[in-house]
């Protein structure tokens, strides 16, 4: 076995062997299925969470109307039934908590222009959204017929046509494209994980190359490695440890979304193509390598764990930069700041990989960006070494940045 | 053989070691000394390619290191540490590895080691509890565990107690006495009496003098006769006849004037004080030294840390 791979191993071991990293590992996958799944849970649908149905009283309403269309209400767990009495009457069974409310409904519904939903809650959107949708409907399909539409043609009638582009690209031929809402959701997905890896992992590995400075280990290690060994063997080791719990968080959370997502109503269908998610790999394995190498030099020139997390946040704003920018790259993704940013390599991860999903992207273009990402974490980690040498010499002194560029000459 | 030709360093305006010279033989323990600051680490670190001499050459049996030649040195910096969340046995197992050095063999070493320095029960255990000198043992330890060749020790001796001490030095011997070329600097010079063959002194950066001990020794032999008594001297009384006094708190060195005798001397004091023991001597290294290098304020200073 080679020195580096022993680096490797022993510091993905010393990563999984990390108390912290076990119950992140366990924990993390219940953590995103919480948080990809209760926001729906709690908004579009009460099914499974033990509450009871609402009740929902049709105030005037004629008894077989609302036999056609309770059906429609049970998905959203509302049981709806035609009530004849006075307002004030129904006013106080709403608050006395028989009914969760009532619907005031005219004798000729195909007239109406506004109905009013009488509630206690002040905030029941869901439950107006299912009534404007189920019976909003049904008084369209009301009026249609009355004027002369036969019932069994209203829905193919009133279907709204769906509207797709198809985009001309040099070669003549014509390419689908995904929609601005997938690609947006795609982009905010790399962009997201980006963000939570390199927070999470970035700081470990800064941290962890500061180790070899404050509990002084590092002339020993490089007695008998060269720093480049050091630095590299660090960066895979922790990488691999983190690719194993992405693996493994990836892994349980589709197969718990599988399982459970259906019968919470959830749907998990991101809809990707395979060279979109191919690209989605690769400029996340990239990013990631090249801002692992990032905190790596920071680590290295850093004194200590505060001054370490004093460098570390402003390399956050290279990740925040495409995000704020998302709009603008999607819409114009051929101007020059944005192509200038899809070839920069702090930035170009995210910003390519929407120039590649809106097909704006050139192959050369794409290689050049991959290139120039691979070219500067390789040059980063070399500053590293460089910054660890001389750090040697500085040891318990803080760096400013253009005194480590004058030291790295003594070496 | 380890051979160094005429290097410098310089950091900025300082120049830290000035055209050193010196070789090694196979086998032999060879000390560096020299006060604080004098350039005895960076020189090591030269050695060790930590850092790159301005000038001059180093070089290992007649070529320089390459990489793989790390293998076979041992090396005990004066900036150690261990990392605080591993095991010690797993820690110096993995640094042998990185020696290319594992295997049961490096096991039974580890073992054999860890019992010799008293420090079998600390095996599995995190060095977070470990006292300042325990973990310089297990420093040690980590810089022999692969058997090396060559051995580099800075300052190794700092901080540890005199029991601690003469088993490192046992060790530093046996390991000398079984064919390992060892280079350690010090400024503890009873330590390096003791255990060199052969030394170098180095102040400023430059070489003050180089040679073997007992050549050293007799070069500077001036007659010198140490003396222990119940009572006071008056040093003013032998002003005819000695050059220099040094006091020590149970004794003192006197270094005769050329042509005085010692037996002048013996009847002199026999007149003023009860003498215990006297003894013409051969100047001792740290007395050299301090007439060297420093001042008195020194030798003080170095008496104390030794």
């Amino acid at each position: 076995m080679s020195k580096l791979a022993r680096i490797i191993r022993m510091e993905f071991r010393l990563t999984v062997a990390n108390r912290v990293f076990i119950v992140l590992t366990i924990l993390g996958p219940f953590l995103i299925a919480a948080v990809t799944i209760m926001p729906n849970l709690l908004s579009t649908s009460v099914a499974g969470m033990g509450a009871r149905p609402t009740k929902i009283a049709l105030l005037g309403a004629d008894p077989r109307f609302v036999q056609e269309i309770s059906p429609a209400f049970q998905q959203s767990r509302i049981e709806v039934s035609a009530v004849q009495r006075s307002a004030e009457s129904l006013d106080s069974q709403v608050r006395a908590g028989t009914y969760d409310g009532y619907l005031e409904m005219p004798a000729d519904l195909s007239e109406v222009t506004r109905l009013e939903y009488v509630t206690k809650s002040s905030s029941d959107f869901r439950v107006l959204g299912v009534l404007q949708g189920v019976i909003g409907k049904a008084i369209v399909v009301q009026r249609l017929v009355k004027a002369g539409v036969a019932a069994s043609q209203v829905a193919s009638l009133t279907q709204v046509p769906t509207f797709e582009m198809r985009q001309l690209t040099k070669g003549g031929e014509k390419k689908e494209n995904p929609d601005f809402i997938t690609i947006l959701v795609t982009g905010l997905t790399l962009a997201m994980l980006l963000y939570m890896t390199v927070v999470l992992y970035g700081q470990v590995i800064g941290r962890s190359v500061l180790t070899e400075k404050t509990s002084k280990t590092v002339e020993i290690m490089l007695s008998s490695v060269r720093p480049m060994d050091l630095l590299f063997g660090k960066i895979l080791g922790k990488a691999l440890a983190s690719l194993l719990q992405y693996g493994i968080w990836v892994t349980i959370s589709a197969a718990v979304l599988k399982l459970i997502g259906p019968r919470l109503g959830v749907s998990i269908g991101a809809g990707l193509s395979m060279s979109t998610l191919a690209y989605l790999v690769v400029f996340f394995i990239l990013a990631f390598f090249l801002y692992c190498s990032v905190y790596a030099a920071l680590g290295a020139a850093s004194e200590d764990e505060q001054h370490l997390g004093q460098l570390a946040w402003p390399v956050i704003i290279f990740l925040v930069i495409p995000v704020v920018m998302i709009s603008s790259i999607i819409t114009m993704p051929r101007a020059p700041v944005i192509v200038g940013l899809s070839l920069f390599p702090l930035t170009a991860p995210i910003v390519m990989f929407l120039r590649i999903l809106v097909g704006a992207a050139e192959p050369w273009e794409i290689l050049v960006s991959i290139g120039l990402i691979m070219a500067a974490t390789v040059a980063v980690i070399w500053l590293s070494a460089q910054i660890f040498r001389v750090g040697i010499l500085m040891t318990g002194k803080r760096f400013r940045f253009l005194e480590v560029l004058r030291l790295v000459r003594y070496r | 053989m380890i051979e160094l030709q005429s290097i410098s360093k310089s950091f900025g305006q300082v120049k830290a070691v000035d055209k050193i010279s010196f070789t090694t033989r196979e086998g032999e323990i060879f000390g560096l000394l020299g006060p604080n600051g004098a350039g005895k680490s960076t020189t090591i670190k030269m050695i060790m390619n930590i850092l790159t001499p301005d000038s001059g050459s180093i070089l290992f049996n007649g070529n320089p290191l390459r990489e793989s030649d790390k293998d076979r040195i041992g090396y005990l910096p004066e900036e150690r540490g261990l990392y605080r969340k591993v095991k010690i046995n797993q820690m110096l197992l993995y640094l042998a590895s990185l020696k290319n050095a594992d295997g049961s063999a490096v096991e039974k070493r580890l073992d054999k080691w860890l019992a010799r320095f008293d420090l079998s029960e600390w095996k599995t255990r995190t060095p977070e509890a470990l006292s300042k000198g325990m973990a310089q043992k297990v420093q040690f330890i980590a810089s022999v565990l692969h058997d090396p060749e060559f051995l580099f020790l800075d300052e190794p001796f700092s901080g540890l107690d005199p029991v601690s001490t003469d088993v490192l030095r046992e060790a530093v011997l046996e390991l000398g006495s079984r064919g390992t070329t060892i280079l350690f600097s010090t400024h503890n010079m009873e330590v390096a009496e003791r255990i060199c063959s052969r030394i170098l002194v180095i102040d400023h950066g430059r070489e003050v003098i180089s040679g073997s001990v007992a050549d050293i020794k007799s070069r500077y032999g001036h007659n010198t006769v140490a003396v222990e008594f119940d009572g006071v001297i008056d040093f003013g009384s032998l002003a005819g006849m000695v050059r220099n006094v040094s006091r020590y708190p149970r004794w003192v060195e006197v270094e005769l004037l050329e042509g005085a005798s010692p037996q002048a001397l013996l009847r002199c004091l026999v007149g003023q004080v009860s003498v215990r023991r006297f003894e013409v001597v051969s100047p001792s290294l740290h007395k050299i030294f301090v007439e060297l290098v420093g001042g008195p304020e020194k030798a003080g200073e170095e008496r104390m840390s030794g």
